[in-house]
């Protein structure tokens, strides 16, 4: 099984990259979370209801929508502003990527590490811009606010293609399918990975050597 | 493969359709409320929580949708449109954009799964929907509306958009379509690129449009951050002007115009002079003279000189000063501020800089600030002065050779230009 890859090239200010990719994986993430599930009987269950959330950007020109839950956004954040650190840090080349992948897990069958399919990965390659004054900034501000715009747009359409989602699992396997760690949203499992530097161009091999394993 | 769909099945569809009309309705309108919205997630859904998803009902939005609903069977008189329009408080209109829920009853698909299938992608279609709300040109509108400038409205009407309201060159977004049994359900939006029209381009709503058209120019936030820049801009190039103003003029052969302006620079660039400071004995009368000589009709610079100290030590401030300005050039801007009043500074820094006219700059600002200020503030009172006249006169008489010396002198200095 293939997993269906998105890839964005952005290039922006430093300070816009939490914003930036935090707009694009929460709007994903907000189309890939139900609510929580909720068991009366084996074979019954009910399904909550997801909240949303709008967010202003401080540094681009932009309003997304996520999920109304605190543990997701910190848990997103918290991965994204490593990420950042170490793309604007200074041993960066300015040039990184992270990725938002969802995967599902096989039923472990012996004592061993459970494989982890993905299903579907959005990866954004971010390049640093350096600005040389406010006008310039100004400029970036709305700019990027266009292209997340745009990506935006991208995201809406790619989630009403209404291509492979993992089947409904029984309530044994739910955990194979959906993160239930969180008490306000179920989002199917997820994992953000992120590469900066040199190693930023090489991680597409690498990702299909992994996809290749997979298979 | 020619399955007919079940009454069940269609009677549900025909209610999720409505379901999904409704909320959508909902989600539009709230999204141009002006505020920034925030639903909870819940445990167990109630009632109105169609889809699996918060969204509010404010009951005046359900009655208006409603109402174009007209309590039929909402597949089968879809087109349903949302049309967000802008009201300034003179009254003025403008369609922004247009939310449109239809049906192409040709597409249809009728393996589809209606209870489970259709239903959690009504879900994903209201959530792009949400989505796609907050990145449309309107929505930054709205959040800038006012009871004093404009608000926003909202049109819910069961009919094809009426396009030709957005102006040319509008934009088309499929925020989503869903395959059903009946047909593919399509959500869209299409919305206003050009806030600025030009009355001839609009036909049918010309009187109104040409109001909004003066007005939008300066609503758009886009429109108003370019204001902005152009502001920034066109202050920078007003500075920018200055120094431009500033290098055009040192171009310009400057000594032949400034020195008609200026009375007795030739005089004080004489006393500068090698010559003259050779006769070291005679120069202070000398300076007492051409002091005395300009008291009279030189009121201006007197004036210009008080100012070139004001804010320093008065009486001695001068003695001070004139080594210092006329020293150091470069330290023009620190005396800029003591001296607002004195556009020959400003217009003089150019040459102060440039190698070949430094001198002249130098004398230049010599002459203004020192010599007559230093003679005037030690004017000693009349009764004083009367009996010295006659010890002047006499000492005058007696250093007439000096005197006639400088006139020639001065006789003779124009031709050595």
């Amino acid at each position: 099984m293939n997993a269906r890859t998105q890839i964005f090239e952005l290039a922006m200010e430093g300070r816009q990259v939490d914003e930036a990719v935090a707009s694009i994986f929460h709007t994903v993430l907000f189309h890939r979370s139900l609510g929580k599930f909720f068991y009366t009987g084996e074979g019954n269950y009910s399904v909550g209801t997801l909240g949303y959330t709008d967010v202003d950007c401080d540094f681009i020109d932009l309003t997304y929508v996520c999920c109304t839950s605190r543990a997701l956004d910190l848990n997103l954040r918290r991965e994204i502003s490593c990420f950042s650190e170490q793309l604007r840090g200074n041993e960066g080349t300015g040039i990184g990527q992270i990725s938002l992948e969802f995967f599902q897990k096989k039923p472990a069958k012996w004592f061993g590490q459970q494989e982890c399919i993905p299903w579907e990965v959005w990866t954004v390659r971010l390049e640093l811009l350096s600005l040389q004054n406010e006008d310039e900034r100004l400029v970036c501000r709305e700019k990027v606010g266009d292209l997340l715009t745009e990506k935006v747009l991208y995201i809406t359409e790619v989630m009403n293609r209404h291509e492979y989602l993992p089947k409904m699992p029984n309530q044994s396997e739910l955990g194979l399918i959906f993160d239930t760690s969180y008490v306000d949203v179920q989002p199917y499992l997820f994992k953000l990975n992120y590469v900066s530097g040199q190693s930023a161009s090489s991680s597409i091999t690498n990702t299909m050597k992994k996809l290749i394993k997979a298979m | 493969m020619a399955m007919k769909i079940s009454a069940q099945d269609k009677k549900d569809l025909d209610k999720f359709t409505k379901f999904l009309a409704l909320k959508s309705a909902q989600v539009i309108v709230q999204s141009r409320l002006g505020e920034k919205k925030s639903t909870q997630c819940k445990m167990h859904t109630t009632g109105t929580d169609w889809f699996n998803l918060a969204i509010e009902d404010l009951p005046d939005v359900l009655a208006e949708t409603k109402k174009a609903l007209n309590g039929e069977i909402v597949s089968a008189r879809l087109p349903l449109c949302v049309e967000i329009s802008l009201r300034t408080v003179e009254g003025d209109h403008m369609v922004l954009e247009s939310w449109c829920l239809g049906i192409v009853p040709e597409q249809c698909d009728p393996s589809v799964r209606v209870t489970h299938t259709v239903y959690n992608r009504m879900g994903i279609l209201l959530k792009s929907l949400v989505s796609v709300t907050r990145v449309t040109p309107a929505y930054k509108l709205s959040r800038r509306q006012g009871p004093d400038s404009y608000i926003i409205c909202y049109r819910i009407y069961m009919e094809e958009p009426q396009l030709h309201t957005l102006g040319d060159g509008y934009k088309q977004v499929r925020v989503g379509q869903i395959c059903t049994p009946i047909g593919t359900l399509q959500l869209s939006v299409s919305y206003r690129t050009k806030m600025t029209i030009s009355p001839t381009n609009n036909g049918k709503d010309n009187s109104i449009m040409l109001k909004s058209d003066h007005f939008n120019t300066n609503l758009s936030p886009r429109q108003m951050r370019y204001k902005q820049n152009e502001e920034n801009n066109a202050s920078l190039n007003n500075t920018m002007r200055i120094g431009a103003f500033a290098d055009a003029k040192r171009k310009l052969p400057e000594p032949e115009m400034i020195i008609p302006c200026v009375p007795f620079s030739k005089l004080l660039s004489m006393r500068k002079s090698p010559e003259q400071k050779a006769e070291n004995d005679d120069r202070t009368e000398v300076e007492e003279l051409m002091a005395a000589a300009v008291a009279d009709d030189s009121s201006t610079l007197e004036v210009d000189a008080d100012v070139a100290v004001k804010g320093k030590d008065d009486k001695n401030g001068n003695a001070k000063d004139r080594p210092y300005l006329g020293a150091l050039p470069t330290h023009r801007f620190t005396m800029t501020p003591t001296n607002d009043d004195f556009i020959m500074v400003d217009l003089k820094t150019p040459f102060a800089t440039s190698n070949g006219n430094s001198e002249l700059g130098k004398i230049y600002r010599e002459w203004q600030t020192a010599p007559p200020l230093k003679t005037f503030s030690e004017i000693p009172p009349l009764s004083d002065q009367v009996p010295d006249l006659t010890k002047q006169l006499e000492r005058y008489e007696t250093a007439m050779k000096t005197y006639d010396d400088m006139v020639q002198a001065l006789c003779e200095s124009p031709n050595n230009n």
